[in-house]
């Protein structure tokens, strides 16, 4: 027992010095980047102020005093709870997360749980037809579905669905004062999530296929046979049961690439969630927003490694040595 | 596989059987093939393409495919086929930049994380999941807004830069299993420095493996360009790439103008997937036994 809590102080403790070093990184980063802050606060206005209104402004803004004073002022706040006031919205941070997240957890959760139920059942299909056309076809229409750049596809679907055949519609979330309508959402959701999963389906559907394409050439597959078991008997209950290990804990590593890695696509879709605006914060320095964003993806990405590492900790007696998950995280966009 | 199950089977051997289906090699023809094309047309472009890439003539803006226009103009009044070649150019130089840069930095850095006693390692390990975390796309706007005007070599760097994470683990694994080998030990003690014992002893035995990741990187780098340029974070619209001419393609959605998204995108999808067909075959396909099933 004191062992787990001195391992769960360990961890805990990389992980806050993990944030922090993040929190520094991209604080020095984008405040040294060349580039107005105030503009973003201001808009237009900012470029006719005249030298006194502009360090007025920075002044108030909290912009004129030295780097380190100032990220020290951002962590004293921040232990506080108090991630500042965004420059574009004039709201505060915090709340202003909140109301994206909901839609990003939409988007990014069901295209998360939709590519983890089809892959395996893609991989075990092509993987009992090895060879036969449909698993020919299925590895060929992935291969171009994982090569098609998201933003394309987004363009094809909207130029073919919201423009030309004025199916579905192309942009936003949900109509204007239709947001408690599911139907209407369900709507918006039809083809961003298309897109979301077309373009991450074929990653996991292959490492599935190629995982069980090994695991099928085993020797206790013979063995197996030969007592007598059926195919599918063999797949389900040996087979998939070997490569649930690292498939889980590849999955715990995808959660945050699946659910933040929507920033493309929801900004050609101008989906109103978290991708959108920490794009519109790097793009319009809005830092105390792109700082708190940085951390929380952050914070994500780490907690979901550690996730990763227990769960095959607790399924795969053989990682329990200390060994810890390689994970291959994509590193696409 | 229903009554035949208890039938023997033809005796086979269980392990080292030669491979019965030989590799299929008459599938790389086409890729290469197209890729060649493409790459080679690129690099050609003065000769063969009728007009001036850049030459905006405004009175013929929007015109779909015609015989004077093979590709039809795009909104500036450009003629599309010109800037497909023109512009291929500074994609597939970004790609194949941006892949050097980041193969580099995997493999310096990679290897001396695979060589370095544990504590350093689990720095360098440790630093690498931190830059892995914050969201790709960020960290280009970042490291771009820092290097200031985008150029072409500015977001092959960047994208260099922002690549290299996922190869450097590999290339780590790869050195670890190496680092205990008797040769590189007797290097070691012979005096050979970092440098000397990564490109005569480790490189040559991982390079097989980063290969694949190396062409991969190619495909990412081109497929980032042009989501950056798409988004207007890349090449502006009058420096032409593949990308800056998509960058167009929002305001072409509503007026209808099929060719200027689809062209360039299409010769965007064939360069992409000749590369991933290379990369497959660079990897080696599933081991061509029989399976047991």
């Amino acid at each position: 027992m004191r062992h787990n809590a001195l391992l769960l102080t360990k961890k805990l403790i990389i992980f806050l010095a993990g944030l922090l070093a993040l929190s520094m990184a991209v604080f020095c980063v984008s405040r040294m980047a060349p580039g107005d802050a105030l503009i973003s606060y201001y808009g237009e206005r900012a470029e006719k102020m005249s030298p006194d209104e502009r360090s007025a402004a920075e002044a108030r803004l909290g912009l004129d005093r030295p780097l380190h004073v100032q990220y020290v002022r951002w962590l004293s706040g921040a232990a506080r709870g108090d991630f500042g006031i965004s420059f574009m919205y004039k709201t505060d941070v915090l709340s202003l997360i909140r109301s994206r997240l909901g839609n990003t957890l939409i988007l990014g959760g069901s295209g998360f749980a939709l590519i983890f139920f089809l892959a395996p059942l893609l991989g075990i299909l092509c993987t009992r037809l090895e060879g036969r056309w449909p698993d020919r076809l299925i590895c060929r229409l992935g291969a171009v579905s994982g090569c098609i750049p998201e933003f394309w596809l987004s363009l094809l679907l909207i130029a073919l669905f919201s423009v030309t055949l004025r199916l579905l519609p192309g942009s936003g979330a949900y109509c204007v004062g239709k947001s408690g309508e599911l139907a209407d959402r369900l709507e918006h959701l039809v083809l961003p999530l298309t897109v979301v999963v077309l373009s991450h389906l074929w990653y996991y559907t292959y490492l599935v296929r190629s995982r069980l394409l090994g695991e099928v050439r085993q020797d206790y597959v013979l063995l197996a046979k030969s007592k007598g078991l059926t195919p599918r008997r063999i797949l389900f209950r040996h087979c998939l049961r070997n490569i649930m290990p690292s498939y889980l804990s590849l999955m715990a590593i995808s959660i945050p690439h699946i659910l933040g890695g929507t920033y493309i696509v929801e900004s050609v879709f101008s989906y109103p969630g978290l991708g959108t605006l920490s794009y519109e914060s790097a793009r319009y320095k809005d830092y105390n927003l792109l700082m708190l964003l940085c951390v929380l993806s952050g914070a994500s990405v780490m907690l979901c490694s550690s996730l990763a590492q227990a769960v095959s900790r607790r399924i795969d007696p053989r990682m329990r040595d200390g060994t810890p998950v390689s994970g291959e995280a994509r590193n696409d966009g | 596989m229903t009554a035949d199950k208890f039938v023997p089977a033809a005796p086979r051997p269980i392990c080292d059987a030669p491979p019965p289906v030989p590799p299929r090699r008459h599938g790389l023809f086409l890729p290469a093939a197209l890729l060649g094309i493409i790459v080679l047309g690129c690099l050609c472009c003065e000769l063969f393409i009728p007009r001036d890439p850049t030459y905006m003539d405004l009175r013929f803006c929007n015109v779909p495919p015609c015989r004077d226009f093979p590709f039809g103009t795009d909104s500036m009044g450009r003629d599309i086929f010109s800037m497909i070649w023109y512009g291929g150019r500074v994609s597939l130089l970004i790609g194949f930049a941006a892949a050097a840069v980041s193969t580099l930095a995997a493999v310096v850095l990679g290897s001396l994380a695979g060589l370095a006693p544990p504590q350093p390692e689990t720095l360098l390990l440790r630093a690498n999941e931190i830059v892995m975390s914050v969201p790709n796309l960020l960290l280009v706007v970042l490291i771009q807004s820092v290097l200031g005007k985008p150029r072409a070599m500015g977001i092959a760097l960047v994208l260099g830069l922002t690549g290299w994470m996922s190869m450097a683990r590999v290339v780590r694994t790869e050195v670890r299993q190496l680092r205990q080998s008797e040769f590189v030990l007797a290097s070691q003690c012979m005096g050979g420095g970092f440098f000397h014992v990564l490109r005569r002893h480790l490189a040559p035995n991982f390079l097989p493996s980063i290969t694949y990741m190396a062409v991969m990187n190619v495909r990412a780098a081109i497929a980032a360009e042009s989501t950056l340029s798409f988004m207007g974070l890349g090449l502006p619209p009058e420096v032409i790439s593949w990308g800056s001419m998509l960058s167009l393609a929002e305001s072409a959605l509503t007026g209808h103008q099929w060719w200027i998204i689809l062209i360039p995108g299409f010769f965007l999808l064939v360069t992409l997937l000749c590369l991933t067909a290379l990369g497959n075959a660079a990897h080696g396909g599933v081991s061509r036994r029989h399976s047991n099933l």
